[in-house]
């Protein structure tokens, strides 16, 4: 990576507040903000959790759902075609 | 320009949580996973967690409310307002925490991070994958200065002078 470039990536750290840089005559030294980066981590961490683990109730729901619709459906067709047999006789 | 670029560049940092799944069920009965009562209930919540309650006013500017409880019976409320109502393709809404009249709280009122924005909002799409629904969900948080929710902190704050007062 060019020396522009990693200025330019150190710039975007230090205005995502994820860096603290200071100045020292031509020297920049620059300092993790550890404690921003944790805040982010937590926030991913809590609602991955929590939309993973819903869409995997969501996704049996939905399963459960369609079967009961099926053995509905076939409950009916079965019934229309009782009523038919009878008409039949 | 320079403007422009600075903004996003000042959002890296930006909570922002992007999650695709695709559902084995027509995108008709997904958009009614989300947006009936009866079936929310049924799936809203991390594993073992139940939902005693949800609202839903399903119209642009109207407002949730759920309420999810963990396995050791504690609960957590959530709130928001519809945005875009456009079934069975999208649904956008804000996103708090709250308490259970539906009043925004921030996130240490659970306990979670001080650092937790008051506001997040939420955008679903749901797209038709020859039969099965391609469903992409994006969570933001939002800077407080965009909220138009932060004043309830100003009403808590108002109601316990209001209170003092007596």
């Amino acid at each position: 990576m060019s020396l522009p470039a990693i200025s330019k990536h150190l710039k975007v750290l230090e205005r995502a507040g994820l860096i603290a840089r200071g100045r020292e005559a031509q020297w920049r030294p620059s300092r993790l903000e550890a404690g921003r980066l944790k805040e982010v981590a937590d926030w991913l961490e809590h609602y991955r959790r929590f939309w993973d683990e819903s869409f995997d109730r969501l996704d049996a729901h939905l399963r459960e759902l369609q079967a009961q619709q099926k053995q509905q459906h076939r409950k009916q067709t079965r019934e229309k075609k009782h009523v038919r047999t009878k008409k039949h006789l | 320009m320079s403007e422009q670029r600075n903004t996003s560049e000042g959002q890296a940092a930006k909570r922002e949580l992007v999650i695709t799944r695709i559902f084995d069920a027509p995108r008709e009965l997904v958009w009614q996973a989300w947006t009936d009562p009866k079936q929310l209930v049924k799936w809203w919540g991390p594993k073992n967690f139940t939902a005693p309650v949800a609202k839903i006013d399903l119209r642009v500017g109207g407002k949730y409310l759920y309420c999810m409880r963990s396995p050791e019976g504690d609960d957590y409320w959530s709130t928001g307002i519809y945005r875009e109502v456009i079934p069975p393709e999208r649904l956008v809404c804000t996103d708090s925490f709250a308490d259970a009249d539906g009043n925004v709280v921030p996130a240490s009122h659970y306990g979670l991070g001080e650092d937790f924005p008051l506001e997040m909002q939420v955008t679903i799409t749901f797209e038709d994958v020859a039969g099965k629904t391609k469903m992409t969900l994006k969570h933001v948080g939002l800077p407080e200065s965009m909220s138009d929710m932060t004043n309830t902190g100003w009403n808590e704050s108002f109601d316990k002078l209001a209170e003092s007062l007596k």
